[in-house]
């Protein structure tokens, strides 16, 4: 398997913020879903794979090139979109395909076209006038119109409805059936991956925490419920993070079967959903993986 | 790089028709201003108003999220404000003909001279400016300009004339080159600082 993008010891520190040494491969072919809390590190990361943000130390490469030499033919690959709105607030859609469209070797416009219509897309109407949704959709339509390999968004359904969300996604999944494109997308509303993630990478306080295949979160990780008395040194190793309440713990396991071997019947174990993982695993000791 | 160039047209497409009113305007009711002010104006308008929308840092982020490099965006300010102020002087040289306004080719030289020194300077001082700044800079500076302007007139107006002349009986063309060596060294230095600043900016 082949990564299309990939981190190796990658350090940046910012005012209020620092990565430090992180290893990130991100899979071709394949819907990569990128989770954290606000704050925890997505969009530095999304910059420093975009090159908007250079490196203090290691290595980013992109399709296998780096960027020091590469920048053009990889951003020429990448199709973008940012959680707000960065092309010129008071033009209007045509013009601004008319600043994007010769800047991409294959620029198609007849597919543009088709998303515009799509999108039901005013092509003149300055942007500025747009909703966020619109806004959303415009950025999309442009990410995909010139055949892009991989396609890279931030937050793209931050602020949008729960239709057109749901839109959104759909696009995805069809822009994904010819199994050659990428797709890296970050977002805390964790629900919008349980439909379209191959792969999960929760990131927290600059840190990955796990980069795993949905499937395997699914099996692995469990939500157990059951009574203070069972916990002890030795059992608590069982599990990520415990919550403990006068009516017995709640507690996150990434190996529910040994969990099911030990406490049997004892305890309840209930499918753990994204965003609970992700509640859990924020502020736990390090559970690398 | 062309497309980059070609950018600033499309984006100031409704202030493009205000620049032929402007020059007119100045032409008209500007008969106490030398030509040469007028050049420097004519020159100024569309690289720094293409400058103007540039700053925002929304900008930067998708010009740099496009398959171009920091250099590339770099060079096409550098290039397209030679290339816009060029245009941009022909159109207002077209003008003066056409409404009889008198001027010479020094006005023209002093004019381009005195636009690129001044683009000399502002460009490397706005990469070095955070977003925001740069509106309030250029309206500080035109205040400074409508206030100065009268004295500086009537300054350049008693002191310029001489000065030309005298330059054009000294040496003429040694004096030239040497003017414009001094402004290629100037413009390709402000470029080079401005590619280092931009080269090392956070998104």
């Amino acid at each position: 398997m082949e990564n299309v993008i990939e981190l190796r010891g990658v350090s940046k520190a910012l005012k209020a913020f620092t990565i430090d040494n992180m290893d990130l491969q991100i899979k071709q072919g394949f819907v990569t879903g990128f989770i954290g809390a606000n704050g925890a590190g997505k969009s530095t990361t999304m910059k420093l794979i975009m090159n908007l943000l250079q490196p203090d130390n290691g290595e980013v490469s992109v399709f296998g090139l780096d960027y020091a030499s590469h920048e053009k033919e990889i951003k020429d690959r990448i199709g973008f979109v940012y959680d707000s709105n960065i092309f010129y607030e008071s033009l209007n859609l045509k013009d601004i395909s008319r600043i994007v469209a010769p800047a991409y070797k294959r620029w198609n416009h007849q597919q543009f076209k088709a998303y515009v219509n799509q999108f039901e897309l005013p092509l003149n109407k300055p942007i500025k006038k747009f909703s966020k949704g619109m806004q959303m959709k415009a950025s999309i339509a442009i990410a995909l119109s010139h055949d892009a390999e991989l396609i890279i968004m931030d937050e793209p359904t931050a602020g949008l409805d729960p239709t057109s969300r749901r839109e959104l996604l759909d696009i995805f999944q069809e822009v994904m059936v010819d199994g050659k494109r990428t797709i890296l997308f970050s977002t805390h509303i964790t629900s919008d991956l349980d439909r379209i993630a191959d792969y999960i990478v929760l990131i927290d306080e600059g840190k990955i925490l796990f980069d795993k295949p949905i499937y395997e979160l699914q099996e692995q990780y469990a939500l157990v419920k059951g009574s203070t008395e069972l916990l002890d040194p030795d059992t608590e190793a069982y599990f990520i993070k415990i919550d403990r309440s006068p009516n017995g713990f709640q507690a996150l396991t990434k190996d529910a079967t040994k969990v099911k071997e030990v406490f049997g019947n004892h305890v309840v174990i209930e499918e753990a959903s994204l965003e609970e993982i992700m509640f859990y695993m924020k502020g736990a000791d390090s559970h690398y993986d | 790089m062309i497309n980059l160039i070609r950018r600033d047209l499309i984006i100031q497409k409704f202030q493009l028709y205000l620049f032929i009113p402007c020059i007119l305007f100045f032409i008209i009711f500007g008969s106490h201003l030398s030509a040469f002010f007028i050049i420097v104006f004519a020159g100024f308008f569309i690289p720094i108003n293409a400058y103007s929308y540039d700053e925002k840092a929304e900008t930067n982020i998708l010009l740099n999220s496009l398959p171009y490099t920091r250099t590339q965006i770099i060079a096409s300010r550098y290039i397209g404000a030679i290339f816009y102020m060029a245009v941009s002087i022909g159109i207002t040289i077209v003008l003066f003909s056409l409404f009889n306004r008198a001027f010479t080719w020094t006005d023209i030289a002093i004019g381009a001279g005195i636009t690129l020194a001044m683009f000399a300077f502002a460009f490397p001082l706005f990469y070095l400016l955070k977003p925001g700044y740069i509106g309030t800079a250029i309206v500080i500076g035109f205040i400074l300009l409508v206030i100065l302007s009268q004295p500086a007139i009537t300054f350049l107006g008693e002191y310029l004339t001489p000065i030309v002349q005298f330059f054009a009986s000294a040496s003429t063309t040694i004096l030239y080159l040497s003017s414009a060596g001094i402004l290629i060294v100037l413009y390709a230095a402000s470029w080079l600082i401005s590619q280092m600043i931009y080269q090392r900016k956070a998104f």
